[in-house]
């Protein structure tokens, strides 16, 4: 979906947190947290994992996007992609129907940022077959 | 930075546990949790001063504490204590309890067992509580004494307030009692003027006497305080020394009643007459005050120590 | 007219602010008991972050804490002592001591500690997870925070204030001791009879129920004025501000009540 920042926000209020997992520049990681220790949270809290289980499912999710090292790194010390990379895994850890990217080019500023997703998409065989990206209209160029 | 990070709090959490655990069967074990308590009554006429956590103590160490407080049927003030087994040895059956309220600090309750070799104390034995330990008041008494000394000298030294009023009325009698004297043409004649001089004649022997009095009284409390902070047998000495305190005291306010009866008659007598009637009235009334002091002392020292028969009754002259 | 209205407008203005910060701290106790009581809370990732927790909040400043103990104790007993030698009640200064140190100066200086130290650390990062929208991401995850963040500190504290009052108060037992018979075993029967009747259950019970309310005060307020940070980073400061005033009041609060339970 392609709009102003204006219809983007509200479309982006009108997803409700039961069906779709977002991954947005406005919903951060836990900064005392490492990577992984983000992604197990979910498991961790939300489906009464025990620890040892927990963190496998995160490192293995890691593992499958091609970013096995960034497991141990807390917020500060990642890269714009690395920082991405963690949060796309504690969207697709939580299971929902639908996947959400708003505004990527706020989180993925460095790189050319369409390129990367589909990279990233490739690598995931399991939730959500498709990947929902908002952005700005001006930014439609960059993904044809 | 987090190295032995559960290493660490776990030595500290035992640590804790082991100190609070520790603490806690220290408590308990120095509250007599784990021994025998012997169980006591005390009986009292106030429970005033007297709440639970009293101490109990022999020769000044803690022994057991008062745990409860109640009233009997009869109105009389039934005192619970408890005391642990270790201290339960010194009780005896004819170990007096006394209850010590000192002015600053907690109340206490001591225990003193004079005679070692009695049977021991049953267990739930109730026993008497006396309310003041004598052998604690006897320096307020000794100052009291003091005091008194001190103005029984004052009214009788050489220079003092009686000789020289004695020496007054002295002139002015010899004046009276003349051939042509005034009292004589008060009191009708010679044979009548006769009795107040040798009334004042016997005044001042007695006054001599009062001092020799109040010399030895003054020996015998400097001999008093000394066995009292004497090491070995303090009570049987101060008590005797306070039998002849008490002694030393009935003969002065014997005296005194003697000078106030003299004193009396010679103020009587000389009603009528305006010089020196005042000097005797002043002394009068000073030699009335000590009087009633000594009566006092002597009425609180028989009321804590019912020396000799007991039966003496001291009246204010 | 206008002033008094005015002077009124204020005044219930201030009263509503009151009551809503009280009231949102008694509703975050309230869930924080509730999450307590739910078995689930109770699984090993819980009991880590609780140790890390107590780790942070008294392991690591167990040595100046007992350094600290060491000083202020010997100060206080010297100058017990001395009084007490002088107007003559030495036989009451192990009391004193006890009273007055183990009893009342020591958990409230060490909730103050555990408040400066932690306290306000617990603030501002509650405050700066509120103000970055971390909490907006954790309950977009419908992840609690709760349990993971604000539970563990609490218990932490509490936990922390306890221990180091009883190592602190072992401590300062132990100096008195020194200080008033040396290190000679004699004092050791008196001196227990003096714990004794000092130490009843009741005040043991009434110590650590003191103690559990000051771990609380100085944990639970924090996280609560971290909450109310409205969503602008120069509000931090001012939410640490309140909080920590908070903090204070709350532990002046306690001891007047325990003082006022124990002695009227």
């Amino acid at each position: 979906m392609f709009a102003d920042a204006k219809a983007l926000a509200g479309a982006i209020q009108d997803i409700s947190a039961e069906t779709a997992a977002c991954v947005s520049p406005d919903l951060p990681l836990r900064a005392n947290l490492s990577a992984r220790e983000n992604i197990a949270l979910i498991p961790l809290y939300q489906k009464s994992r025990g620890v040892a289980e927990a963190t496998q499912l995160a490192q293995a999710l890691l593992d499958k996007l091609g970013y096995a090292t960034i497991g141990d790194k807390r917020d500060p010390d990642m890269t714009p992609a690395e920082r991405f990379v963690a949060k796309i895994a504690r969207a697709l850890i939580l299971n929902r129907q639908r996947l959400i990217i708003e505004r990527p080019g706020a989180m993925l500023y460095d790189i050319p940022y369409p390129a990367f997703l589909h990279e990233l998409s490739k690598r995931i065989d399991e939730g959500p077959a498709r990947w929902e990206v908002f952005d700005f209209e001006w930014n439609k160029i960059l993904y044809s | 930075m987090f190295k032995h990070l559960h290493l660490k709090v776990g030595l500290f959490v035992i640590a804790v546990m082991a100190l609070a655990l520790g603490f806690l069967f220290y408590v308990l074990n120095a509250r007599g949790f784990f021994e025998q308590q012997q169980h006591l009554n005390l009986a009292a006429g106030s429970a005033e001063g007297i709440t639970p956590g009293v101490p109990i103590t022999f020769s000044g160490m803690p022994i057991g504490q008062v745990t409860g407080v109640t009233l009997n049927d009869g109105g009389g003030i039934v005192i619970q204590a408890e005391v642990n087994a270790d201290g339960a040895r010194w009780l005896r059956t004819d170990s007096s309890f006394t209850l010590d309220k000192p002015i600053v600090g907690g109340a206490k309750i001591k225990v003193s067992s004079a005679n070692l070799d009695s049977p021991q104390l049953p267990d739930n034995s109730t026993v008497l509580l006396l309310t003041s330990d004598p052998s604690q008041e006897i320096p307020v008494l000794i100052d009291r004494v003091k005091t008194i000394l001190a103005n029984i000298d004052h009214i009788t030294r050489q220079d003092g307030e009686l000789a020289s009023t004695l020496a007054n009325t002295r002139t002015i009698t010899t004046r009276m009692t003349g051939k042509y004297g005034v009292l004589e043409g008060v009191l009708g004649s010679e044979e009548n003027a006769r009795p107040v001089a040798n009334s004042l004649k016997n005044l001042e022997n007695l006054t001599t006497r009062l001092n020799q009095v109040s010399a030895k009284v003054d020996a015998m409390l400097v001999k008093t305080d000394r066995w009292l902070f004497a090491a070995d047998g303090v009570s049987e000495q101060s008590r005797q020394s306070l039998a002849q305190v008490h002694a030393m005291l009935v003969d002065a306010q014997g005296s005194l009643k003697r000078v106030d009866a003299l004193l009396k008659n010679a103020v009587d007598i000389s009603a009528n007459i305006k010089d020196g009637t005042q000097d005797l009235a002043k002394l009068r009334a000073e030699v009335d005050e000590s009087v009633s002091k000594a009566n006092d002392l002597l009425n609180d020292i028989n009321r804590m120590w019912p020396f000799g028969s007991g039966d003496k009754q001291i009246k204010l002259p | 007219m206008d002033l008094i209205i005015n002077l009124v407008e204020r005044t219930g203005a201030k009263a509503l602010a009151w009551w809503s910060s009280i009231y949102s701290v008694l509703s975050f106790l309230g869930e924080a008991f509730a999450t307590l009581a739910m078995p689930a809370t109770w699984n090993r990732a819980t009991l880590d972050t609780i140790i890390k927790q107590i780790y942070f909040t008294a392991v690591q400043i167990l040595h100046v804490y007992l350094i600290y103990v060491v000083v202020i104790s010997w100060v206080i007993i010297s100058i017990t002592l001395s009084t007490a030698r002088n107007v003559g009640l030495f036989d009451q200064a192990t009391e004193m001591i006890i009273r007055v140190l183990v009893l009342e100066l020591l958990p409230f200086l060490t909730a103050l500690l555990i408040a400066l130290r932690s306290g306000s650390a617990i603030n501002t990062e509650v405050a700066l997870m509120k103000v970055y929208n971390e909490l907006d991401a954790l309950a977009h995850c419908k992840v609690e925070p709760m349990r993971f963040e604000f539970l563990p500190r609490i218990a932490g504290g509490v936990a922390s204030v306890l221990g180091l009052t009883i190592m602190g108060g072992v401590l300062t037992l132990l100096l008195a001791y020194l200080s008033i018979y040396g290190l000679s075993a004699s004092g050791l029967y008196p001196f227990a009879t003096t714990i004794a009747s000092v130490f009843n259950m009741k005040v043991l019970l009434g110590l650590a129920v003191k103690c559990g309310f000051f771990g609380l005060a100085v944990t639970a307020l924090p996280i609560a004025a971290g909450l109310e940070t409205p969503k602008k980073p120069f509000m931090v400061p001012v939410s640490v501000l309140r909080g920590m005033m908070r903090v204070f009041l709350a532990l002046v609060l306690i001891e007047v009540l325990s003082l006022a339970l124990k002695y009227i």
